[in-house]
């Protein structure tokens, strides 16, 4: 059983509970073991990086800290904390003064970043680490009857230089998962561009139409639902769907669904007990 | 016949061009035309359109000036991604291209078309124009070419990597949120804006500023990162898009615009709890009225699925947030300590 320190984002605590439930159904059976954060926090979303630079390394420092304590690397499914994680890591590992300032600070609570446990997303261990033969040979249900839209979102691509798992212009690593999965990819050009979360409380017709974008592709392509592996893509796919839609004056309706519930439906669970009817689009 | 493993040792081959073809005063749609040409291993792109042009096809028109990745004026899509053409080796594309042979060569996204792989700049220009992207100078007139005006090395750093951009406007074809509304900035003209506002020697950084951070200015970018991710010059475009919104909250204070209230949010709600208080964020962000016009039928909808988030007094906080909160204030005071070492 490899166990990994695992990061609670603020959205799977509060909108998107399914995700961190449906990975608790079926972790020990890809023989993970995640191994909940409860004193992590809020890593800034992407915005207090230059709120205050300052109190972004601080925070990320700390969050990473708390996972090298326990001698583990730490694990984020969401890409957003993932890309904002890393790059106070980045930063953090190019400059040793900011890393003895934060580092005097975080004596209080006897901690010290290091830099030693790395930051990587779900999907990552899911292909790298479990592996794409584990999960072919535990798969009970394929997904063969279903086209399948990879979402991969951006800040688990870009930019290249903190995430570089994947090419951020031809990214395999979903489409990977899904095809072990049993399932079938389709040709998806939003593969690796927005869903427009970032900015729908600030420019809200503008993130809609980047999402209707996204979804009008998935729908004309004829897929039977989208998947992406960050739970704010998931909101605005999801949650945004019918407005961005409607704006857009599209009739139309398509599935999203997070890569923790499609391994899931993959491993014989139901769409009940992945907390699937949760959803805003059945 | 033997099919070579590695294509990078093939010294040349024929490769097939697809090129966007549109004249709007001839064409009633636009159309892709097939040149097939025999091309050496390190050859570019522009290489390959100007043998084309000159032997084939005349009346193909691109743009294209030095040849060497310095004026900027051969940005089009290259397999799908906007690049220099005479920076872009053939046998680079070739490898990644989704039909076996074949380039598809297209004119930059987001800018009017003119002809063929030409676009129109003027409206980045004219974005230039209207966010006053120059150095307004501080020196008074009568003292301009008689003395140096020189700037320490180390302001001079922080701008240093803006100052690469070649205007190729490869950042425009990419950005996400241009491609839905074209009233937007545009990342090229947010990181001249940035260069521009943090020189000692200009005297409209205010007078930029209020601009920037009106309707489709800077908090209208949505990080997505396309734009430094296709940066000809690979500058970090996201650091100077986010230092305009740092130079924003520090000049004009948290609470100047919907963007600025939003991320005052993430600092304060992690200063108190450790975790973003969403239920509360849109009217943090834009009032009672416009979240009750604008999120109630989706608010619905979200409370039948249980999926509305906690409110505030029932979010969590993370465990250890005494100890943690103390050290974020600690930080708060290192903060005070460098602005005032700064302003000295």
């Amino acid at each position: 059983m490899k166990r990994y320190a695992y990061y609670l984002s603020c959205i799977n605590e509060s909108m998107t509970k399914e995700v961190d439930r449906s990975i608790e159904l079926w972790q020990k059976e890809l023989g993970v073991e995640f191994v909940k954060l409860h004193e992590g926090t809020c890593c800034g979303g992407s915005n207090l990086d230059y709120v205050s630079p300052k109190h972004f390394a601080l925070v990320n420092a700390r969050n990473i800290a708390l996972a090298e304590k326990m001698g583990l690397d730490l694990i984020v499914s969401c890409n957003t904390c993932l890309m904002t994680i890393r790059t106070a890591k980045k930063k953090l590992d190019e400059s040793p003064e900011l890393k003895k300032e934060v580092n005097e600070i975080l004596k209080k609570e006897g901690l010290e970043y290091r830099g030693t446990s790395d930051v990587r997303h779900l999907l990552w261990v899911l292909v790298d680490d479990v592996g794409l033969d584990t999960i072919r040979q535990k798969v009970k249900v394929p997904l063969k009857n279903y086209r399948i839209a990879p979402f991969y979102g951006c800040h688990i691509l870009r930019p290249s230089t903190v995430l570089g798992h994947d090419n951020p212009v031809d990214p395999s690593s979903l489409d990977q998962l899904i095809e072990a999965l049993g399932g079938q990819t389709i040709p998806y050009k939003h593969k690796n561009r927005c869903c427009g979360f970032h900015t729908l409380l600030v420019a809200e017709q503008e993130s809609l139409n980047v999402a209707a974008e996204a979804l009008q592709e998935a729908i004309e392509a004829k897929a039977d639902f989208i998947v992406t592996p960050c739970p704010l893509c998931h909101t605005s796919l999801d949650g945004y769907q019918a407005k961005a839609l409607k704006n857009a004056g599209i009739e139309s309706s398509i599935p999203v669904f997070h890569i923790s519930e499609m391994v899931g439906l993959a491993l014989g669970y139901s769409a009940k007990q992945l907390g699937i009817k949760r959803h805003i689009v059945g | 016949m033997t099919v070579p493993t590695d294509q990078h040792k093939e010294l040349k081959k024929d490769v097939t061009f697809r090129i966007f073809r549109f004249n709007p005063q001839v064409d009633s749609k636009p159309y892709f035309d097939d040149y097939t040409i025999p091309v050496e291993r390190g050859i570019t792109v522009l290489r390959s359109l100007n043998y084309i042009k000159e032997h084939i096809d005349a009346s193909i028109s691109f743009r294209a000036f030095c040849q060497a990745g310095i004026c900027g004026s051969c940005g089009m899509r290259i397999n799908s991604l906007s690049q220099l053409a005479c920076t872009t080796q053939v046998w680079d594309v070739l490898s990644k291209s989704k039909e076996h042979g074949v380039i598809k060569v297209e004119p930059l996204r987001n800018l009017p078309l003119i002809k063929d792989l030409i676009v129109d700049m003027d409206p980045l220009v004219g974005k230039m124009k209207h966010y006053s992207n120059w150095v307004d100078s501080t020196m008074p007139e009568a003292s301009m070419g008689k003395k140096e005006f020189l700037i320490s090395e180390q302001e001079f750093l922080r701008y240093d990597k803006a100052t690469d951009c070649i205007l190729c406007a490869s950042c425009v074809s990419e950005c996400s949120i241009l491609r839905v509304n074209k009233e937007y900035v545009s990342p090229a003209v947010l990181l001249k804006s940035f260069r521009m506002n943090v020189d000692s020697r200009d005297a409209i950084h205010e007078q930029r500023l209020a601009e920037l951070v009106k309707d489709h200015g800077v908090w209208d970018c949505t990080h997505c990162y396309r734009c430094q991710e296709t940066c000809v010059k690979s500058i970090p475009i996201m650091d100077a898009i986010h230092g305009i919104r740092e130079d924003a909250i520090e000049s004009r204070g948290m609470k100047d615009t919907s963007g600025s209230k939003h991320a005052e949010a993430f600092m304060s709600d992690i200063e108190k709890k450790g975790k973003l208080v969403e239920a509360t964020l849109p009217i943090r962000t834009n009032g009672v009225l416009w979240t009750l016009q604008n999120l109630l039928p989706m608010a619905v909808k979200m409370i039948i699925k249980r999926r509305t988030p906690p409110p505030p007094p029932l979010v969590k906080s993370a465990k250890g947030i005494k100890i943690f909160r103390e050290m974020f204030r600690e930080m708060t005071e290192h903060v005070k300590q460098d602005h005032k070492s700064h302003k000295k």
